[in-house]
């Protein structure tokens, strides 16, 4: 499988496939009990994520290493697990990997959206089939929540509070009964019963329609877990650094980003997300989200910028030129706040790619 | 190994780490196995000769508070113990086996102890880098969580000799890291000067007593290097020396003494940063009473029991969520039984239902930050507990807690209730004096509901106070002993302190009227000259006008709180005065800004001042007026300052030569109002008798454009707001008479504003224009 995406150049392939070595060593030597119907053990998954170097296991999530204890105790009880959190907190990533812990599959994904139906997360007909024998398991298209139950796998259910009310409730019964009706078949084959192994890792953005648009009922469902911002400046920095090299090199980018460029970045996005700066002035946060993913992205457009038209590192004036697009959007008062950062508070730092950072305050739109 | 040498096998070091029951535990079982002759504890070695205070049987938890004074400034720091404190275990049992106890350790007032509060703090937590590596090594949170994992929750069942090898493991790691050069040099001298004092008095123990053992209980991170300078002595050189080493005593100036007071868990839990050591002591004093799983579910309880006390949904089927994943968690964290921080988790997974704003307090480090989830703050004081503890009676007491109860006694102040004050009365004044000081020391439950305001004018005379009878009240009055032997001289002590601690002007000036409210009039000419210090180095024009306005005010009319004529205000009052007349000559620039109310209050504080008081003060008002004349021609001041300037001297009784003229000088459109505000606020009496004023002003009006009025209209109509509306009216008659009218001002005045529809039409009209203005960029 693994040659077949290499072959294939996929982008971004599954969590499952990119560390298939290091889950097929944890299985190899994991001796612990598994919950039933789970590819690993809980101490061994949560090894895969936070790592072990003694066994040549990445460290793939930065943060508090409860907070993946409690997760996997969620997934192993009879509640879903909640992620919950601003956006760019890697929610999505965490879910991912902890699916790929537990199922050893993270593809079972429902996007959620304003126009996600039930027949996305439930299942569907093949129609031509359908009208041809009418309902039958062949002229069935199972959807994941289906599959899930099915297979006894994780079941990642993304952005569950854009979906509207109604569609989001169709969880209930497979959270709590552990069953999925299927009124259009008969016998057996009407009721699907959960499988072991079968949960649900919802998340959430706390940003965008806050999770109070879920119902009470759906809420009692889920354990609810935080994923907060990377609380430690060192840690950030060598995330967005690690982050920014490995996309640098893949865009064919020669030279990996300066440390000293990348600091100023990250203590900007910190000091613009916490609203306050390192010698503790208080200042306006800005609305628009500055997480590390953005902080990557960011440092992954400086390098670009500084390669493709000087052939350099990049410097501070491109996080300027950068951060416009970012941390303004579209957004006229953030674009203002920014302007006040960079006058205000860049100018005062010491160290050259401070000074070019203030001196590039012109580059900003308007 | 010589015959000579004491043998110091039989030394025993237990390294602790402080208020932790599984070290207690060890401490128990190393005192029963050895029956040790010498129990040495880290402790203040000043506190051996009254070692029987500790022993009288006093409810726990307690502290040594030790108060060091030297001159103004004084330190306080406290060295707590409760029921599960190794140190405790320590004294008690010691002193139970009848082995001799003492302190080993550097008194509190020692400069070594110089950044400590709290002498039980975590000393690792200083050297965070050693720990913190650790905790990622292992996959912890924090120290915290570690040491739950690696000590407490299994300690029960493990054999004190393992426990003990991995405590030291465990320290000797952090020291080695440390001693590796990550500390910084100062830390790392201040425990070395207390780690050689401490390894003196174990030789000399060991000396002492060369055929029975000697017992150590001290901090686990000082253990490795007592050893070691145990190791090093050379015991034949020093062997005739068999006396204890000496205890330090505090340099002449210092006044340094210690109590005993009662603690709370509260406190305990309230240290922080450096200061810190273990947290949430009521689940540790459970877990030394009822172990693991009793202390899990008595705990449990108490947070339910909270939660449902503030109306907060709790139901069976959360509770066995909770359990369930309590235990799962410590199943996957491998610890026999659920800990602090597994059954916590387990409780917010089942207990919250919604997203957190601020990260699980117990995952990091430091208190709770705003915006913890409630039921978070809930289950962190469930933790921490209310319990407090209580002194035997016999205990000894500082000489301001028997004058205070003296004092509350001859004033007959009850212990509690409602109190009003007539302080028209001078018994009742008195009474109203001593709670003052009570509530200037801090002393909780003397509460001030009502009141004269000194920094007002205000008409009552009657005061009240709310007095309950707060459970650490003598604990308080134990620690204000360290400010002094009486009530009056603690809080004079007090208030000079905070005069003198150079917070800035408004500290100095609270402090002053808490001075004035206690009745202390006689505050040390250190005092006085450390408060006109404060003055003369406070540059903030607007903070010393309001200071100047509300001392001058208590120095000129204050019978009730005798603060009149009060040589202690009239220094303020003096101080403020040089300094303003000093700073405002320096205000320069800002043409463009608008007239600031409190600046201009500043100059007329000043003429207040040389007015009321240049007489019985000895102030400079020759200077004084020198230097308004030098503003009010400095083109580079602000106009409303300019104003003000000119006002001055006219509103002392000297008319200007040329008023007209200054007046014309004054600036154009822009400025006017600004000028005429400053102006206004100080003569503005003696404008209104000068008819050439009104004309003048008329006139310039009159000439300008209409662009120009529109610019001048806001401040002149800011500056003509210092007329009462009496006066306005005259103004307006003045006005209308001047140009040929023959009404009375009032119809002037009034206009047609008080037809509704009018004024909603120019409402209208108003924000449209700012609409386009704004449209078209014109207004930011």
């Amino acid at each position: 499988m693994t040659n077949d995406v290499a072959e294939k150049r996929v982008q971004r392939p599954a969590a499952e496939v990119r560390y298939a070595g290091e889950l097929a060593r944890l299985r190899a030597t994991d001796d612990g009990e598994r919950p039933p119907g789970w590819a690993l053990s809980l101490r061994a998954a949560r090894r895969f994520i936070l790592g072990d170097e003694a066994a040549g296991i990445s460290r793939k999530f930065v943060g508090d290493a409860s907070l993946i204890d409690r997760a996997l105790v969620s997934l192993a009880t009879s509640r879903g697990l909640m992620l919950v959190g601003e956006p760019g907190t890697a929610k999505s990533l965490l879910s991912e990997l902890l699916a790929a812990a537990v199922s050893g599959d993270s593809t079972l994904t429902i996007q959620g959206g304003a126009a996600t139906t039930e027949d996305q997360i439930k299942y569907s007909w093949n129609y031509a089939l359908l009208v041809a024998e009418g309902p039958s398991t062949r002229s069935l298209v199972p959807a994941p929540l289906l599959r899930g139950m099915a297979e006894g796998r994780v079941v990642r259910f993304e952005e569950i509070t854009r979906c509207p009310l109604e569609v989001q409730d169709c969880l209930l019964s497979p959270l709590s009964d552990r069953v999925l009706a299927i009124p259009e078949l008969s016998g057996e084959d009407a009721l699907v019963f959960a499988r072991e192994g079968f949960n649900v890792i919802a998340t959430a953005n706390t940003r965008d329609r806050g999770v109070n648009e879920m119902s009470a009922a759906l809420k009692r469902r889920f354990n609810f877990e935080t994923v907060f911002a990377i609380p430690d400046f060192a840690t950030e920095l060598a995330l967005v650094e690690q982050e920014a090299a490995q996309l640098l090199t893949g865009s064919g980018v020669a030279v990996p980003p300066r440390r000293d460029v990348l600091e100023v970045l990250v203590t900007a996005f910190r000091e613009l997300r916490e609203g306050r700066t390192e010698r503790g002035d208080s200042m306006e946060r800005l609305s628009s989200v500055m997480s590390t993913a953005e902080a990557v992205s960011v440092a992954h457009a400086v390098g670009l910028r500084g390669w493709f038209l000087r052939g350099d590192a990049g410097s501070a004036s491109d996080i300027v030129a950068c951060l416009a697009g970012t941390a303004a959007k579209d957004n006229a008062d953030d674009l203002a706040r920014l302007r006040t950062y960079l006058e205000q508070h860049a100018g005062r730092r010491k160290g050259a790619h401070w000074k070019e950072f203030y001196d590039s305050r012109h580059l900003l739109p308007g | 190994m010589s015959r000579d040498m004491p043998r110091t096998e039989l030394l025993t070091i237990v390294g602790v780490r402080h208020h932790s029951p599984a070290c207690a535990g060890l401490v128990r079982e190393a005192i029963e196995r050895l029956r040790p002759a010498h129990v040495l504890i880290e402790g203040p070695a000043d506190m051996n000769p009254r070692i029987d205070e500790f022993l009288l049987g006093h409810e726990l938890p307690v502290a040594v508070f030790t108060s060091a004074r030297q001159g103004m400034a004084s330190r306080a720091s406290w060295s707590p113990f409760c029921d599960y404190s190794p140190e405790w275990i320590a004294l008690t049992e010691g002193a139970r086996i009848g082995a001799e106890v003492r302190f080993i350790d550097l008194p509190a007032w020692h400069p070594a102890f110089a950044e400590r509060a709290n002498r039980y703090a975590d000393a690792e937590r200083r050297y965070t880098q050693a720990v913190d590596g650790l905790c990622r090594t292992l996959g912890m949170d924090n120290s915290d969580t570690l040491w739950d994992h690696l000590v407490e929750i299994d300690a029960g069942e493990v054999p004190s000799a393992e426990l003990g090898a991995r405590l030291n493991a465990y320290f000797d790691l952090i020291r080695g890291a440390v001693d590796g050069g990550r500390g910084t040099e100062a830390e790392r001298s201040t425990d070395e000067v207390r780690e050689a004092y401490m390894a003196q008095w174990i030789a000399a123990a060991l000396r002492s007593s060369p055929e029975r053992p000697v017992l150590v209980v001290c901090g686990g991170f000082h253990r490795p290097a007592l050893l070691r300078r145990i190791s090093e002595l050379s015991f034949p050189a020093e062997l005739p020396d068999t006396s204890w080493p000496e205890v330090p005593e505090p340099e002449p100036d210092t006044v340094a003494v210690s109590y005993l007071v009662p603690y709370s868990f509260r406190r305990l839990d309230a240290f922080d940063g450096y200061q810190s050591g273990m947290p949430s002591p009521a689940y540790y004093q459970r877990l030394w009473e009822l172990g693991p799983r009793g202390a899990a579910r008595s705990l449990t309880e108490d947070v339910v029991e909270r939660l449902r006390k503030r109306n907060q949904r709790v139901s069976t089927a959360d509770l066995i969520a909770a359990r369930v994943t309590g235990e799962g968690l410590a199943a996957v964290r491998g610890h026999r039984h659920p800990g602090r921080a597994d059954l916590l988790d387990g409780l917010v997974s089942a207990l919250v239902g919604e997203a957190l704003e601020q990260p699980l307090p117990w995952t990091g480090r430091g208190g709770l930050a705003v915006g913890t989830h409630p039921a978070v703050v809930e289950m962190v004081a469930a933790l921490s507990g209310d319990r407090t503890g209580r002194l035997h009676p016999d205990t000894p007491l500082p000489p301001l807690v028997h004058d205070a109860e003296v004092e509350l006694e001859r004033h007959r102040i009850p212990d509690s209730g409602v109190l009003t004050l007539d302080l028209t009365v001078s018994p009742r004044r008195d009474a109203s004096r001593l709670l003052h000081r009570l509530r200037v020391l801090r002393i909780p439950g003397y509460e001030r509901a009502s009141g004269p305001d000194p920094a007002a004018e205000d008409s009552t005379f009657t005061e009240e106070w709310r007095i309950s009878a707060a459970p650490d009240r003598l604990s308080a009055l134990i620690e204000a002993g360290g400010h002094g032997p009486t009530v009056e001289l603690a809080a004079r002590g007090l208030i000079g302190e905070r005069v003198l601690s150079r917070q800035g002007l408004d500290t100095a000036a609270g402090a002053l009227f808490d001075a004035v409210l206690c009745g202390i009039d006689d505050l040390s000419s250190q005092v006085l000259s450390g408060l006109a210090d404060s003055i003369a180095s406070d540059s903030d024009v607007e903070a010393l006008g309001t200071v100047l306005t509300a001392v001058l005010g208590l120095w000129r009319h204050d019978r009730l709180l005798d603060a009149a004529q009060s040589a202690t205000l009239g220094a303020v009052v003096g101080g403020a005065v040089a300094r303003l007349l000093w700073l405002l000559e320096l205000v320069t620039g800002g043409a463009g800004t608008p007239a600031q109310p409190r600046r201009i209050a500043a100059v007329r504080a000043v003429r207040d001042a040389v007015r009321h008081a240049s007489g019985p003060l000895e102030l400079d008002a020759e200077r004084a007026g020198a230097v308004m004349t030098r503003i009010a021609g400095n083109d580079d001041a602000p106009a409303d300052l300019r104003g003000a300037a000119f006002g001055f001297g006219w509103s002392l009784g000297t008319p200007p030569p040329d008023a007209e003229r200054t007046i014309r000088a004054a600036g154009g459109p822009a400025v006017l109002g600004d000028w005429l505000a400053g102006l206004f606020a100080l003569a503005r009496e003696q404008c209104l008798e000068e008819a050439s004023v009104l004309m003048v002003i008329d006139e310039l009006v009159a000439s300008m454009t209409d662009h120009d009025v529109l610019v001048a209209l806001p401040a002149l109509r800011q500056a003509f707001g210092y007329f009462p509306p009496r006066e306005r009216e005259t103004i307006a008659g003045q006005v209308v008479q001047l140009h040929g009218g023959a009404d009375s001002g009032r119809a002037l005045l009034r206009g047609r504003i008080d037809d509704p529809v009018a004024l909603a039409r120019g409402r209208e009209l108003d924000s449209h224009v700012q609409a386009v203005l704004e449209r078209e960029g014109l207004v930011g």
